[in-house]
């Protein structure tokens, strides 16, 4: 057990200090060295083949309001919520006797780090009684740098106040109108200052800030029991202060004002097939849970049976199984400008990569990290390691995944034009799918008919049901590359205990034939 | 960890540093061991220390929160300064309440010092238990066994203080066949680690993949289902927050009336189905206090099939005239005293759940969910398993499932893989919608 003097905080180094030093230099703290050298000693005197130390910070602000109206006398409130979270610690990985051990604490100090290494190794060698087989890692060459994210300015240093006045325009804007039961306007900044440091060499200190946002309005129709809700959800980018002023929070705001009390009047879908035209705010959740979760390696090999599930995609199918259309091509990318996955090196240490998932329609490559290259015969590592905290272990998680835009002459009115009776989707809604990713189920913000290749009002109750192959064999137009949008999930689980992932998924609006739509409450 | 006496001192020394009229605290310190294994052997695993020190400020319905990982005192002055800055910041709060006085909490039964200290060592073997039992059967087994220590405590410039300690462990096994064709699933929480025995958790995952091998394809549609205990708790675990009286007043939820009103006092499941939250239940983990820091009490919120009670925030109770309630923990559901073969046995034609999975809301007024079975779904006709069938994907809400239900099995402790954990009964129920089925094993 720790010394109790230790947990109590009395030695612990301060964040503030380890990482706000020698801003702009391209070599990674020399405290940070330092302390990591404490780990990497000590793993190499119990004999520990591999170590690795994060010693990460994160901070997370969220500030919040919601307008909705008092309790009796109808008039707007406005209810704020303001936090900002640190969290500070590392964590040590090694290798004994050929299988992982991992521990990790809060109390940044050398003493704590030599104690944390030992019960890492102490963790290994008592899992050694059960080990399928030794952990073999793919090569990697040694780096010692350091990168940040782009950011021009970083949202933490703005006043809160600023940030209040933006979203309380933007939220009064929306309530404007009386038949508007609620709107609420939020701003997330999340950055992570992460250091990296392994027995083989490997030095990286790296910044990434996320900037995340969202406004919505919820109509109700007391006397026929229903609500809808409407949201402007800007994609979420790595980018600082500088990408909230991109957003145009007031331009939207008179819009998704209209958009839910159309919404609300919104006659249901009648179910069938149809064809689904589906913009990228929608799209891209798709991609991420058809595609994304059934090309990870993990799944694919039973790692994680007992949560997440496997997939559909087994390593005998690589480069053969036809999974979309010969107009779908799909890549797996860290190295994508403002994609929320995107670093210069992973939690293994490895540069990252971009590489094709699906080419033209045929499914290529599995996401990997370093312990599972062998297995597949590959000879390299695709850099798709991550941990969402020091106190996690670092695993398989995945990269950005983007499908490739269509010709350039591709417009989304030709993909509408193309369509008798189907659906315009928008938006991020429910979604479900199955644990080997084949049988999914989405629904979306807000939905339009489209009639005689002409989009016509909107409709409600809308989600559509698919297997994960033929739904990609159905697409059959891709708008061009102006149409390319980068819109993310900042918030994808897997793993136990269980770890979130943030991950940007780029594509132009898509149209898939004859899908099936079905009616829901 | 926090001692009680370690936790108030670090929280006077907090609150020694603030200078608005309202300030509170939080402590959050936990340990967690874990083993987890696929394909047969362990893949990672860990021991970790996690804590957190979260501050809110206030002034004049201002407030501000921030949270450290860093409890030197320089870092918690540092935290009660941010806390401050961001307060005078904020706009005011029409809904924020005054600070609560001193509290007196009641105590619950949720720590167990052998789970507590539970290391990697001795929870091995039960993992080795389930890989042989797998192995045996020429299967392969995956899981997780977690045990977790942790406290918590509160405290405020009114002089409230609470401070809690709890344990917890839970070890689930997934078996399957080598080529993939069968899936088998069994789990146990429990607050006493050595009630959890990998060789007979290991067996019931065998028993469901052997049973399930060549499932045959169902036409979607309305089924009668007998779900297990813990398929019952994947749904039922969804409505604590649906009971909010606010969100009823307003419109939002299915316990509001058409044309306005709440259907509070009315009767809309069988007479026996009643559900409550029970922070004193032996099974379950529990704070001593609501998430709004009024001591936790036992409360119905269904009674012989009538909604008792909904959930009231200190601030909408004070607007309505009614007690806050907070939201709902600790849920538990009665039953009767059959045992789950038993329901079987009375069902004529029906589908066996065992659980499911990626549940997700898809309309939050009438809490219509949709997910899939998962690890074993199973024809039942005249009163016996007769097939194994393919997995299906459902679109139905636990509103419904409870309107519908017929039986209730015997209640035990559950924990699905995408929820907290509940005390609930194996059910039967009628006119479960399900809409698509999955080739997914």
């Amino acid at each position: 057990m720790m010394s109790r003097r230790v947990f109590l905080g009395s030695s612990a180094l301060a964040a503030a200090d380890l990482f706000g030093a020698a801003e702009g230099s391209q070599r990674p703290s020399s405290e940070l060295e330092k302390l990591a050298q404490v780990a990497l000693r000590q793993a190499q005197r119990l004999k520990a083949s591999y170590c690795d130390i994060r010693i990460n910070r994160y901070r997370d602000q969220t500030i919040f309001l919601r307008l909705s109206p008092e309790r009796g006398t109808g008039r707007t409130l406005e209810v704020p919520n303001v936090t900002d979270r640190e969290s500070f610690g590392f964590g040590v990985r090694v290798i004994a006797r050929g299988v992982w051990g991992f521990a990790a604490s809060p109390v940044v100090s050398e003493e704590e780090i030599a104690r944390v290494t030992r019960e890492a190794v102490a963790v290994a060698e008592a899992n050694a009684r059960i080990q399928a087989r030794p952990v073999v890692l793919a090569p990697t060459p040694a780096y010692r740098d350091r990168w940040n994210s782009p950011c021009e300015r970083n949202p933490f240093d703005i006043p809160v106040a600023e940030k209040i006045e933006l979203l309380r325009a933007a939220a009064a804007e929306v309530k404007k109108e009386k038949r508007v039961f609620a709107s609420t306007a939020m701003l997330m900044f999340h950055s992570e200052d992460k250091y990296f440091a392994s027995s083989e060499g490997s030095s990286i200190q790296q910044l990434v800030i996320h900037t995340i946002a969202n406004l919505a309005a919820t109509a109700v129709d007391l006397a026929r029991g229903i609500s809808r809700t409407r949201n402007y959800t800007p994609p979420p980018l790595e980018a600082g202060w500088e990408y909230v002023a991109r957003m145009n929070f007031l331009e939207h705001a008179p819009r998704i004002r209209e958009e839910v009390l159309e919404h609300l009047a919104a006659p249901p879908v009648e179910p069938g097939k149809k064809d689904l035209v589906l913009m990228p705010s929608n799209l891209f959740l798709t991609i991420h849970e058809s595609i994304g979760h059934s090309t990870e390696l993990d799944r694919a090999l039973g790692y994680e049976a007992n949560f997440a599930g496997t997939s559909f995609l087994t390593p005998e199918k690589m480069g053969k199984e036809r999974i979309g259309s010969e107009i779908v091509t799909i890549y797996g990318d860290r190295t994508y400008e403002r994609g929320l996955a995107t670093v210069a090196y992973d939690d293994d240490g490895v540069k990252t990569t971009r590489f094709p998932i699906v080419e033209k329609g045929i499914f290529k490559h599995f996401q990997t990290i370093r312990e599972q290259a062998h297995l597949i015969g590959e000879k390299e590592s695709r850099g798709c390691c991550y941990a969402d905290s020091w106190a996690s272990v670092p695993f398989q998680r995945m990269p950005n995944v983007w499908l490739a835009p269509g010709p350039a002459n591709v417009t989304l009115e030709d993909l509408i034009a193309g369509v008798d009776d189907g659906i315009l989707i928008e938006g991020r809604g429910s979604y479900s799918i199955d644990q080997q990713r084949y049988n999914f189920q989405f629904g979306g913000d807000a939905f339009w008919e489209i009639k005689g290749g002409k989009k016509r009002g909107m409709i409600s109750r809308v989600a559509y049901q698919s297997r994960t192959p033929d739904f990609w064999q159905a697409c059959d137009g891709i708008a061009g590359p102006s149409y390319w949008e980068q819109y993310g999930s900042p918030n994808d689980g897997k793993g136990e205990p269980m770890q979130t992932n943030s991950v940007s998924h780029g594509c132009s609006p898509a149209r898939f034939r004859q899908i099936t739509v079905i009616r829901t409450d | 960890m926090w001692t009680r006496d370690e936790a108030r001192k670090l929280a006077d020394t907090i609150l020694s540093f603030s200078k608005l009229p309202e300030c509170s605290v939080v402590l959050a310190a936990s340990e967690q061991a874990n083993v987890r294994f696929a394909n047969n052997g362990v893949t990672t695993s860990g021991v970790v220390l996690e804590r957190s020190v979260t501050v809110t400020s206030t002034r004049d319905g201002r407030s501000g929160t921030a949270e450290t990982t860093e409890v030197d005192p320089a870092s918690l002055e540092a935290v009660v300064r941010r806390s401050e800055e961001l307060a005078a910041l904020a706009p005011q709060n029409p809904e924020h309440m005054p600070p609560l006085g001193p509290q007196e909490y009641p105590e619950t039964s949720d720590y167990d010092e052998a789970t507590a200290r539970a290391r990697t060592a001795e929870m091995i073997p039960h993992v080795a238990a389930a890989i042989a039992a797998a192995k045996k059967n020429h299967l392969v087994a995956a899981g997780f066994f977690l045990r977790s220590a942790s406290v918590r405590a509160v405290a405020n410039k009114n002089k409230l203080f609470g401070y809690d300690r709890s344990a917890d462990a839970r070890l689930t096994v997934t078996v399957r066949t080598p080529d993939g064709s069968s899936s088998g699933w069994a789990g146990r929480p429990s607050l006493r680690i050595a009630e959890i025995r990998g060789e007979e958790i290991a067996a019931r995952a065998v028993e469901k993949c052997l049973r399930w091998r060549k499932p045959e394809r169902l036409e979607p549609g309305a089924y009668t289902v007998v779900l297990e205990a813990t398929a019952v708790g994947d749904l039922i675990g969804r409505m604590g927050f649906a009971l909010d009286a606010r969100a009823a007043e307003e419109g939002r939820s299915f316990l509001s009336k058409k044309g306005g009103g709440t259907r509070l006092g009315e009767k809309l499941f069988p007479e026996f189905i009643s559900l409550r939250s029970d922070p004193f239940d032996p099974r379950l983990p529990a704070t001593p206090w609501t998430s709004e820091w009024l001591p936790a009490r036992r409360i119905a919120w269904v009674e012989k099939g009538v909604i008792r009670n909904l959930v009231y925030t200190r601030y909408w109770g004070a607007k309505t005239g009614n007690p806050p309630t907070g939201f709902p923990g600790s849920l538990v559901m009665d039953g009767g005293q059959e045992s789950l073969d038993e329901l079987i046995r009375h069902t004529e034609r029906g589908l066996l759940v065992t659980r499911f999975w990626y549940i997700r809301v898809v309309n939050p007024q009438t809490l219509q969910l949709t997910g899939l079975t998962r690890d074993g779904l199973f024809l039942i006709e005249n009163g016996k398993i007769s097939r194994p069938v393919m997995n299906l994907r459902f679109n139905e809400s636990p509103v419904r499932l409870l309107e519908n239900a017929q039986r209730a099995g015997r209640p035990e402790r559950v924990q699905g893989a995408e929820g907290g954990s509940v005390v609930v009964p194996p059910l039967v129920s009628g006119n479960f919608q399900f809409t698509s089925v999955s080739d997914a094993v």
